[in-house]
């Protein structure tokens, strides 16, 4: 296990030939291991040029947000909202594991985003 | 049924007693002043039970900071308006001493601990999206989704009003299920001091039929779980490991219907 975990630290963007396994693992992720986030653009919100990142399982949706706020240079006067599920809003202190382990499928978890508030 | 609803009228009029002082770095005037005694209900977040304590202390401070957010703190630990009242009593207080003493600040927002909350819409939009969270763990959200938002808005103001009945007559909806199914999932948060809440997927009942019960929930997810004298506290209750969660969740669960489990090591409490 230890083996396992720390050559998915080193590959990740790589992260998809592990996906296998790890859904295997009963998706029960450790606490160093990086998940695969989809990032989806949703209403006027420009899309990624890349759209999956390995994110560490222990990062708040809020880090995400901020990330994805960079990635687009948006203004610091520009909302963004981020859902799952396409139904709620998590919130900022939200950790990444969890959303995963209750709302992944296919070895990923997938985010929308978006500049005016979408879902609710 | 009869004894169902006094245990969810008794969880419902559940209260911690709490004492606020203003922070003295934040205090403006020659003399302090006197602390504002409150019992705030435990299904509650704190920025809808605070408003009269942030006019109290209004005076007591300097015109520059009469704008900024009041946020509060126990024993050191800046409190997350986002958790229920409830849930932060008995992670931070657990009753050992009462009232709960807490300091209001005005000043030095913990930006990297605290979400931002400037008016009750961002309480009420909290509240909603975990409401619809709940929903989709427990009914793949269907129940939620096919909800008018006037029925939306009846569980907001249910909550915020303190009427049970205008609350429950929707919220008994989201907690429809059959006896031999039960819901999907568990919506839980299990809530450990300092360190995020561990939420994950567990289902009411095995694939035998068997009830799953708290005790079952701790193993699986805090496989460390057993040292003696830690408490495992659900609404200020220790409930018995032996609890089938389907019945923990219809009954003990908090308005956003989330089951905060609070897990309390025996060299914290």
């Amino acid at each position: 296990m230890e083996g396992e975990k720390e050559k998915t630290a080193t590959s990740q963007e790589n992260a998809s030939e592990t996906q296998e396994n790890q859904e295997q693992e009963n998706k029960h992720t450790s606490a160093k291991q990086k998940i695969d986030v989809l990032l989806k653009a949703t209403g006027d919100a420009p899309i990624m040029k890349k759209k999956k990142w390995a994110v560490e399982g222990e990062k708040p949706v809020g880090w995400v947000a901020e990330f994805i706020r960079r990635y687009l240079k948006l203004e610091a006067s520009d909302s963004l909202f981020v859902y799952v599920n396409q139904s709620f809003a998590p919130s900022p202190d939200q950790i990444i594991r969890n959303l995963y382990e209750c709302f992944g499928s296919d070895g990923k978890l997938v985010l929308h985003y978006c500049k005016t508030q979408a879902w609710g | 049924m009869a004894e169902d609803r006094e245990i969810l009228r008794e969880v419902w009029d559940g209260r911690v007693a709490v004492c606020v002082q203003l922070a003295s770095e934040d205090c403006n005037t020659l003399s302090a002043p006197d602390p504002y005694y409150l019992m705030v209900p435990r299904l509650s977040y704190f920025p809808l039970v605070t408003d009269k304590v942030r006019k109290h202390f209004l005076r007591f401070i300097t015109t520059e900071l009469n704008d900024a957010e009041m946020w509060l703190e126990s024993d050191g630990t800046p409190l997350k308006w986002h958790y229920p009242v409830g849930v932060l009593f008995d992670l931070h207080c657990g009753g050992a001493s009462l009232p709960w003493n807490l300091t209001a600040h005005f000043s030095h927002f913990p930006e990297q601990e605290l979400i931002k909350c400037s008016s009750r819409e961002v309480v009420e939009s909290h509240f909603l999206s975990s409401l619809k969270e709940a929903d989709g763990l427990k009914h793949r959200g269907q129940i939620i989704t096919n909800m008018q938002s006037k029925d939306h808005k009846q569980l907001w103001m249910g909550l915020c009003n303190d009427k049970f009945d205008q609350f429950w007559a929707i919220n008994r909806k989201l907690m429809d299920s059959t006896p031999e199914e039960g819901f999907k999932h568990i919506p839980f948060r299990l809530h450990l001091p300092c360190q995020p809440p561990i939420q994950r997927l567990i289902r009411p009942l095995t694939d035998d039929g068997r009830k799953v019960t708290l005790g079952d929930l701790l193993q699986e997810f805090l496989p460390d779980s057993s040292n003696e004298g830690d408490r495992v506290v659900i609404q200020g209750i220790e409930a018995p490991r032996e609890t089938p969660l389907q019945w923990l969740s219809e009954h003990l669960s908090h308005p956003d219907n989330f089951l905060h489990i609070c897990y309390i090591p025996t060299q914290m409490s």
